[in-house]
């Protein structure tokens, strides 16, 4: 339990790193380091995509599952990981 | 007798021609309707009917009165015998509903068509209203025989009437009934028959009656119940092969826990009793206007379960955290951001391009313009550090045998006042500024190894002469796999060597046992096997001090005999690359030994030349007989192996050199690590000087190298717990010219020595 406190301050803290936000299964945030606006319009937006990208990976293959998302802009990237 | 009669038609109608003259008594059975049948009276009817078209002929009754009955037509004599005949045929044709009459009707049409042929045409409608007449009458005729059309024929009948003239004869004509003989009603029906069931009716033995009813209805009476809203939900659900899959997975399973159902079950009241045309329109009517209803509770149950989630966030963070997925994505996620904050660094170490990245390509572009030389230079990578090793030393480090990305690092304080507990850490290159594996041991590491068979335990030697190895796999289960602490015969001083070593080169490499050499402070060289749950160990070497006689001094030691025989500790040892079992060792003294495993009384071989304790010895990894010394006296002596002294010598500053390593992929550069810099040297370019020299951080002395295996990267450890990585740009050429200029070098050196 501490290892995860832990680990979220050390990817808290690195630079580069502009928020941390974790969402459960519904698609709704429980923990960020954004402010509330921000995270709920990423939340949803991001569980979009999340849906679509795993439904593709399964559809191709029912026995594989989606584990990690990087989507890289101009100005940010933003990574997902599904556990 | 159908089909006889069939036959027996178109030759009734012939032989009935005959018939009255060859055989008057037959009797003819018909298969028609009308039945006719030849009797016997008949046949004088024929005679009648033969008569009547005679004048000669006459019949008279009681009181002689010309009864003749008169001609019913007045055709002529051929043409009356043929009517009969014709007339007896359109009766066979007047059956209309027989089959058989129409197959005689066929047969009579030529027939009576050759018969007609003799007759004239114009007498044929009189025929033919005959027929009309006759077909009335035909029952009172009864005849069944027609007149001959043969002349011939009719001579004989001739002849027998004028027998019969003779007699006078009453005749009476009466009416008999239908006899119907045969009558198989026939199984087909016509096209146009009107009613299919009215000929049904005539075979089918049901009887049964058309009939009508009334059925009472009772008064409807109008009741009204309201009922509760009614909650319409659509659901819908688009299916994939991936929802498809999870179905039929989970119900192999069959632990599937019931999904709660989203949509309400409802059921429509109707409680009309009657009246069913009502209620249909009624259950619509309350649908509508439930279904405004159903919005708005849609809506509060959204609401609802909006509050329900809220209310389970604080369960499901719990879950959340205490999840090993969550910790692994976690770490994962740390280590990509790291790799990407890093990637120009990683990408030098990998020796792959990097890619631009925008985090740091600001930096890099300052350092670039500076860093465009063709020497040979030092590029400082980053730095494996972390809050937990802050304060430490480090004293060692190995790379994993099989994974060239893993360091283990050894931190410990050295300073014999105050024996911290030390620590050892487990680096991996994708995350340098948080240890993978961490472990603290009881007093400080002194020396590390990763076994070679088994690329997870971590042999450990501590300060206070006990030797652990660690299983290092797992995250949360370290596990000590072994520990020498107990052993009666450990060493007593630090541990200051573990090599693992492969014995008994003779047989393939799987077969080969592992050991672990140690060298301890106590001047004991202990082999420990691994065997089932339990340290073996045997000692290979007691390293003694030996008495030096200098063979040019003129004043021998008299005094060495009262010279306590006592062990000399031995800081470093270094195995043979090819030769197996043999090893060499630095001693305190300053002497080099070389000993073999098999022979744990006597050296081989010993090589004076320092006169500090020796820090480190190392065998060149691409030329045999080589190998490189470093000890406090601030010296570096390269060696041979046959020579008792070395060939050449490097020294720079008067500070302890503390480690040397050779460079694993050239024969000709290696790196020492003094207190305050590190050197990197290039025999290839000078044997004077090094060719680089890397000052240390300030206030922090450098403890330790290592040589990247895969790369061109130094790993230095110093005194704050920091591990940094440098990367050697410039360096040297192939290896194999390399070890031939090393060569060279030494064979110069040599004769350069050899001379006096």
């Amino acid at each position: 339990m501490a290892d995860v406190e832990e680990t979220l301050k050390r990817i808290q803290s690195q630079k580069g790193v502009q928020g941390v936000i974790i969402v459960n299964s519904e698609g709704i945030p429980i923990k960020t380091t954004l402010d509330n606006t921000s995270t709920v319009q990423y939340a949803g937006l991001i569980q979009q995509l999340v849906l679509m990208a795993r439904s593709t990976v399964r559809e191709l293959d029912p026995q594989n599952d989606l584990t990690f998302l990087r989507v890289r802009s101009k100005k940010n990237e933003i990574m997902i990981y599904l556990t | 007798m159908s089909a006889s009669t069939e036959k027996e038609k178109p030759s009734v109608s012939r032989t009935a021609v005959r018939r009255p003259s060859f055989q008057p008594n037959t009797r003819l059975g018909s298969s028609s309707r009308r039945s006719f049948s030849l009797e016997r009276g008949s046949k004088v009817l024929h005679k009648s009917i033969i008569q009547s078209p005679k004048p000669a002929v006459r019949v008279f009754d009681e009181e002689s009165n010309d009864v003749t009955p008169l001609p019913l037509c007045q055709a002529n004599p051929g043409a009356a015998q043929t009517t009969a005949s014709i007339l007896f045929k359109d009766r066979v044709s007047a059956d209309s509903a027989s089959d058989q009459t129409t197959a005689t009707e066929s047969f009579s049409v030529p027939l009576s068509r050759s018969l007609l042929d003799s007759s004239r045409i114009s007498s044929q409608s009189s025929l033919w209203l005959m027929n009309e007449e006759m077909e009335e009458t035909s029952s009172k005729w009864n005849i069944s025989s027609s007149f001959p059309d043969d002349r011939g024929k009719t001579e004989a009948t001739k002849e027998e009437m004028e027998h019969m003239h003779k007699e006078t004869k009453e005749f009476f004509l009466t009416e008999t009934d239908n006899i119907s003989l045969l009558n198989i009603p026939s199984t087909f029906l016509p096209l146009d028959a009107d009613h299919p069931k009215a000929s049904k009716k005539t075979r089918s033995k049901d009887k049964y009656v058309d009939g009508s009813s009334q059925t009472l209805h009772g008064t409807s009476k109008n009741k009204h119940v309201q009922s509760d809203g009614l909650f319409l939900v659509d659901a819908g659900i688009g299916v994939s092969t991936s929802i498809m899959y999870d179905d039929t997975e989970l119900e192999e399973r069959q632990d599937k826990p019931e999904p709660k159902p989203i949509s309400v079950d409802f059921t429509l009241v109707d409680s009309d009793d009657g009246g069913s045309a009502l209620s249909p329109l009624r259950s619509a009517e309350r649908s509508m206007s439930t279904g405004s209803m159903t919005t708005a509770v849609s809506v509060s149950s959204s609401l609802k379960d909006i509050e329900i989630c809220e209310n389970t966030h604080k369960p499901d963070v719990e879950l959340i955290r205490l999840s090993k997925k969550f910790q692994h994505s976690l770490l994962v996620v740390e280590k990509t951001i790291l790799q990407s904050l890093l990637q120009p660094q990683l990408a030098v170490y990998r020796q792959l391009p990097s890619l631009k990245d925008w985090i740091v390509e600001l930096e890099r572009e300052e350092q670039r313009d500076a860093e465009i030389s063709e020497t040979p230079a030092l590029e400082g990578l980053w730095a494996f550090s972390c809050e937990l090793t802050r304060g430490f030393s480090v004293s060692s480090m190995a790379w994993n045998k099989k994974n060239p990305d893993l360091l283990a690092v050894g931190y410990g304080e050295f300073d014999s006042t105050n024996q911290r507990a030390g620590l050892v850490c487990c680096w991996s290159l994708k995350n340098p500024t948080w240890p993978e594996r961490v472990v603290r041991c009881e007093s400080a590491v002194t020396s590390l190894d990763f076994s070679a068979t088994r690329p997870s335990h971590l042999a450990v030697g501590l300060f206070n002469g006990s030797i652990a190895i660690y299983d290092i796999q797992n995250t949360d289960s370290i596990s000590l796999f072994l520990d020498s602490s107990k052993c009666p015969s450990r060493h007593l001083g630090p541990v200051w060597q573990l090599r693992w070593n492969q014995q008994e080169f003779g047989l393939p490499a799987e077969e080969r046992l592992e050991v672990l050499i140690s060298v301890g402070a106590d001047g004991r060289i202990i082999k420990w096997v691994v065997c089932t749950g339990n340290l073996g160990h045997t000692e290979l070497m007691k390293l003694k001090r030996t008495i030096y006689k200098n063979p040019d001094a003129k004043i021998t030691e008299s005094i060495s005999q009262s010279l306590i025989s006592s062990l000399i500790p031995a800081l470093c040892l270094d195995f043979h690359p090819s030769e197996p079992g043999i090893y060499l060792t630095g001693t305190w003294e300053g002497l080099i030994h070389k000993c073999s495993c098999s022979n744990n009384q006597q050296y081989l071989d010993t090589y004076r030349k320092h006169y500090c304790a020796v820090n480190y010895v190392a065998w060149c990894p691409l030329s045999d007989d080589i190998f490189l010394s470093c000890s406090a006296d601030c010296t570096i002596q390269l060696w041979t192996q046959n020579q008792h002294n070395p060939m050449l010598s490097f020294s720079t500053t008067r500070k302890v050199v503390h480690d040397i390593k050779w460079s694993p992929k050239w024969a000709t550069v290696f790196a020492a690590v003094y207190d305050e810099q590190l050197e990197v040297w290039d025999l290839n370019l000078s044997c004077l000087s090094p060719v680089i020299v890397q000052p240390a951080p300030p206030g922090v002395r450098l403890a330790s190298l290592l040589f990247a295996s895969h790369t061109d990267c130094v790993v230095v450890g110093d005194s704050c717990g920091q591990v940094t990585v440098y990367h050697l740009r410039n360096l040297g050429v192939g290896g194999s010219k390399q070890v031939n200029i090393l060569h060279d070098l030494l064979h110069s050196a040599a004769s350069s020595t050899l001379k006096p």
